[in-house]
């Protein structure tokens, strides 16, 4: 099969910042890497519709290119798990990781049990979120954005935070055999080096709102060690 | 015990609280979602009768609702008599003297939903309609009862503007506060302290509800 392109540009003012980045989404798993206030989140927030006034190209292998300005956040057909775990607190963990099946009148929907099996969460599936630990909680937003029947893409951001190590080690290759197997890319957001390098996905490296580098993350990353021992060394 | 007043304050109250809630809503939630001027106007607007004095609502009430007005002669021509005087003026003063009390707990309840719960909302899928249903409403449960109850205890409670837009009918406009002042004005200080005291059980019940809700909703937050 050969690999689909995705290419997403966005391009945006957030006050003093100006965000403009291209991102080509060869492999199935891209990171978005880059200190706090690069404006990595800002990528996925206008990405998913949630900054008006951003310009958001989006193109897939199939059909034809098309500009998502115009799009409602609602209409994009995106998965997205925000930063922080943003859980609805009225619903239990099963009817949060379903809701996209359930608007979309698909009830007792496969992909729901499925991600509720990937990341472990049928034991905890009619307690609501406030009876689960941070940890727990972020599962349940990482389920609910695998739980979207068929997006065009899925958007992550900071996945593993309050996740421990062990379980994310064991999480990362389902996540990514999940998503290989059902052609959907995704773009994370992260500053967090082993998650780039477990996944060995395509990093794109993000400073002040501009890619100042990309690559596979053995690459990327390794220079970005170079330049912090030169730096100590200097 | 006035009787036919009770039935009559019931039956106000009950309806006043039914129609105000299916016309707060809508109204709460286009005030709760932005802070555009006409926002502010109609927010203040609602607020009015919390300062007027009910007499001054009831004086402007009559007057428009009476033949000197536009609306007043449009009324009385679709329903061939005027609306004062009547139960149905009575609703309409009722209404929006206790219309603040249904308008702002519903604003709160609706502004204090977190703007990332609904963002997310969105981005998997719903609706502004879909969210307002699945995640807004069911998050507001709670301050629709307090809506609820305080629309009905205000308006079990109001008499100014009854007494202007109602007059002292017995059985038509005639309601339990007004039944009370009738009394007192009779020296029949027994049958008023009968009916003054079932009012206070009333407002009282009424607001041990809202604030036994109100400790539970924190206890769960």
């Amino acid at each position: 099969m050969p690999e689909p392109h995705h290419l997403l540009r966005v391009r945006t003012n957030l006050g003093p910042l100006h965000i403009s980045a291209k991102m080509t989404l060869s492999a199935p798993w891209t990171i978005l890497f880059g200190p706090s206030g690069s404006g990595k989140s800002s990528i996925l927030r206008a990405a998913c519709g949630l900054i008006p006034s951003a310009d958001v190209q989006f193109t897939q292998p199939l059909p034809e290119p098309q500009s998502l300005d115009r799009i409602p956040a609602y209409r994009r057909n995106l998965a997205y798990a925000p930063q922080g775990a943003v859980l609805f607190p009225h619903l239990t963990v099963r009817q949060n990781v379903s809701f996209a099946t359930d608007i979309r009148h698909q009830p007792h929907a496969a992909s729901a049990d499925a991600a509720l099996e990937l990341f472990q969460l049928t034991p905890l599936a009619h307690r609501l979120p406030r009876d689960l630990s941070g940890g727990e909680r972020q599962r349940v937003n990482l389920a609910r954005a695998f739980a979207v029947p068929a997006p065009h893409l899925i958007l992550l951001d900071e996945p593993f935070t309050g996740v421990d190590r062990s379980l994310r080690d064991v999480l990362l290759p389902l996540m990514q055999q999940f998503v290989t197997q059902q052609g959907i890319p995704v773009l994370s957001v992260t500053h967090d080096i082993e998650e780039a390098l477990i996944l060995n996905a395509e990093v794109f490296r993000l400073e002040h709102g501009t890619i100042i580098d990309q690559g596979p993350a053995s690459q990327v990353l390794a220079e970005e060690r170079a330049r912090m021992l030169n730096l100590l060394n200097a | 015990m006035d009787f036919a007043a009770l039935g009559l304050t019931l039956r106000l109250a009950s309806l006043t609280t039914l129609c105000l809630l299916l016309l707060a809503t809508p109204l709460a939630a286009w005030i709760a979602t932005g802070h555009t001027l006409p926002r502010r106007i109609a927010q203040a607007a609602v607020a009015l009768p919390l300062v007027l004095p009910p007499t001054v609502l009831g004086f402007y009430l009559l007057i428009g609702l009476g033949p000197a007005t536009a609306l007043g002669r449009t009324l009385i021509t679709l329903l061939g008599h005027p609306l004062a005087f009547t139960f149905w003026g009575l609703l309409i003063g009722s209404m929006i003297y206790s219309l603040p009390f249904a308008v702002q707990p519903l604003i709160v309840a609706f502004a204090s939903v977190d703007p990332p719960t609904i963002e997310v909302a969105r981005v998997l899928g719903a609706s502004p309609w879909t969210v307002f249903r699945r995640i807004t409403l069911p998050l507001s449960r709670a301050s629709f009862l307090t809506a609820a109850v305080l629309t009905f205890a205000h308006t079990v409670g109001e008499f100014g503007v009854v007494l202007m837009i109602g007059g002292d009918i017995p059985g038509v406009t005639r309601t339990l506060s007004i039944s009370i002042y009738d009394q007192v004005q009779e020296l029949n200080y027994s049958a008023a302290n009968l009916t003054a005291a079932a009012l206070v059980a009333l407002s009282f019940l009424a607001l041990l509800i809202v604030y036994a809700r109100g400790n539970r909703r924190s206890e769960l937050a």
